[in-house]
């Protein structure tokens, strides 16, 4: 058991070792390419100067206070996605033709992209946060609804078998069976809504907003401010990666883990 | 009294378009107290059967009556232990086993005190708190039978749930089974391919034909309990039932040469 943690302990420190290496390689190349003058400064700043950048946005409180409202945006929609796209998808399940029906047109939905939801929001909706919410919730209500639909018709069906057998039925059923049976795959289905989400609130405050991380992305755009632009980039990429690598994928993991379903000999 | 009638049960499989039958006219009557062995051909359709008696497949045509009544849907008084095991992977052995007292509604307290008892008769009792993919697939049909057995029900249907055993544990657990069954006085029908298991548990050996499938011979065996595989007196019905198998097997090769 120990020997184990100790082994995970060397693990976990080699991959950050990896990380750290591949980050220092790309700002190294990416200071040679500055040095080089390939682009002129105003269109490629260097390091530093990206990193004066955060310094400044992190004192003056522009980056806190746009990360916040971009994540309770998202957090906001998401739940909404969740609830609705759960709902349809129970729907889904119980009246058979219509799961089928709506099922047909999943591949085009879930393919739909979030951007193009913009003008639709801006004109049934407004240049308000119900507007951005309204973008991320349609760009992610899909996949949290299709993952649902599928995720249930996929479950094995000695489980369903077996718990009737065992006296299980309505909502007891749904409650002890169906829903634990189709866990491992849902979170696939969260994982992917969840980056749909992330892809969609970033683009609809580019495009319709005032304040947080798309914005001040946009700022820096109208302001030739490259400095600001690689640095939101660079936030917007630190916060994908550790909400899905600490929250999402350890959540998965840890399903996986308890269903037995990492052991492939 | 009667338990349990099978009435002319008919089944039909699609197999891409071809029609596969199955069952073509199964009857039986199952006395309340019986212990019914099933034995036939792979393939015959014994688990077909006995989804049909736990209502978890509807015939064609027949129907099941359980105490004069016709069966409609699936339900706890017809326990099955299946083929495949069936245990939920999401929930610990202990919760596996609890699972159907729990859907009935009966009580934490109770529900543990029941469970330790079967966990314990199935030597179990160590993995309590283990999840299924940590056993071994023995140990995973012995949690399958507790999971059964735990529910109390009228009639227990159990589909070949000694294949995977080794042959000690399977000779504890056939003599268990037997003590069981002449304690509770339950109705069991039990699949096996297994032969000498069907001489030893049954008190009566129902041989399947060849699919499309209905009962071809009936075995009465009524023999002192428990009885113990190596006991040379229950040869004589082993070679019975071995002999009106044989035809059937050799009848099944030569329909799939074909
Ligand atoms: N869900 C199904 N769909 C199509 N065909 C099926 C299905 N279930 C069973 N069959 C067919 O019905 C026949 C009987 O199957 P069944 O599982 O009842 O056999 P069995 O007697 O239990 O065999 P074994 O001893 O190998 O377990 C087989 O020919 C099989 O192909
Ligand atoms: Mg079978």
């Amino acid at each position: 058991m120990s020997d184990n943690t100790l082994k995970k302990r060397k693990r976990n420190f080699d991959d950050a070792a990896n990380a750290a290496l591949f980050i220092a390689a790309f700002i190294g190349v990416w200071q040679l390419v500055f040095t080089l003058g390939i682009f002129p400064q105003i269109s490629l700043p260097s390091p530093t100067m990206v990193a004066e950048t955060f310094v400044k946005i992190i004192f003056n409180g522009t980056l806190f206070w746009s990360v916040g409202v971009t994540l309770g945006r998202l957090l906001a929609a998401f739940a909404v996605s969740i609830t609705i796209g759960a709902l349809v998808g129970f729907t889904m399940i119980k009246f058979k033709s219509f799961g089928k029906t709506l099922n047909s047109f999943s591949a085009g939905l879930l393919a739909f992209p979030s951007i193009a939801w913009v003008p639709f929001s801006i004109l049934l909706i407004g240049f308000n946060e119900f507007g951005i919410m309204f973008v991320v919730v349609m760009s992610s209500v899909f996949s949290i609804m299709i993952s649902t639909y599928s995720s249930i018709r996929n479950i094995p069906p000695i489980y369903l078998d077996a718990a009737k057998n065992m006296g299980a039925k309505g909502f007891l059923l749904f409650r002890h069976v169906t829903i634990p049976a189709a866990t491992p795959s849902l979170i696939i289905g969260l994982r992917q809504a969840w980056s749909f989400s992330w892809h969609a609130v970033i683009g609809a405050e580019i495009l319709m907003s005032i304040v947080g991380l798309g914005h001040i992305l946009s700022v820096g755009r109208e302001f030739l401010d490259m400095s600001q632009v690689i640095a939101s980039m660079i936030t917007i990429f630190t916060i994908g990666l550790l909400v899905d690598r600490f929250l999402l994928h350890k959540l998965e993991d840890k399903i996986r883990a308890k269903w037995g379903l990492d052991n492939h000999r | 009294m009667t338990k349990l009638q099978a009435r002319n049960i008919v089944k039909h499989f699609d197999h891409n378009g071809n029609s596969v039958a199955a069952l073509d006219g199964v009857n039986l009557n199952v006395e309340e107290g019986d212990f019914i062995c099933i034995v036939g051909p792979s393939g015959c359709g014994k688990s077909t059967f006995l989804n049909i008696v736990a209502g978890l497949e509807k015939p064609d045509s027949g129907e099941i009556l359980l105490n004069g009544k016709p069966i409609s849907d699936s339900g706890p008084d017809r326990t099955m232990v299946f083929q495949e095991g069936a245990l939920f992977p999401w929930l610990k052995v202990i919760d596996n086993v609890e699972f159907g007292l729990k859907m009935s509604g009966i009580p934490k307290d109770e529900r543990s005190e029941i469970s330790q008892r079967y966990l314990d008769m199935m030597q179990l009792t160590k993995f309590a708190n283990s999840y299924t993919y940590q056993l071994s697939t023995g140990m995973k049909q012995r949690v399958a039978i507790a999971r059964a057995l735990a529910m109390d029900p009228e009639i227990l249907l159990m589909d070949e749930p000694f294949a995977a055993l080794d042959s000690q544990t399977r000779d504890l657990l056939l003599v268990e089974l037997q003590l069981i069954w002449e304690r509770t006085k339950k109705t069991i029908i039990f699949v096996t391919h297994n032969i000498s298991e069907s001489v030893i548990l049954g008190n009566k050996v129902e041989v399947f034909k060849n699919r499309p499938s209905k009962i071809k011979k009936e075995i009465i065996i009524d023999y002192r309990r428990p009885r113990l595989a190596e006991d040379e007196n229950l040869q004589k019905y082993y070679h019975q039932i071995l002999d009106e198998l044989k035809s059937e097997v050799i009848a099944r090769t030569k329909d799939e040469i074909q």
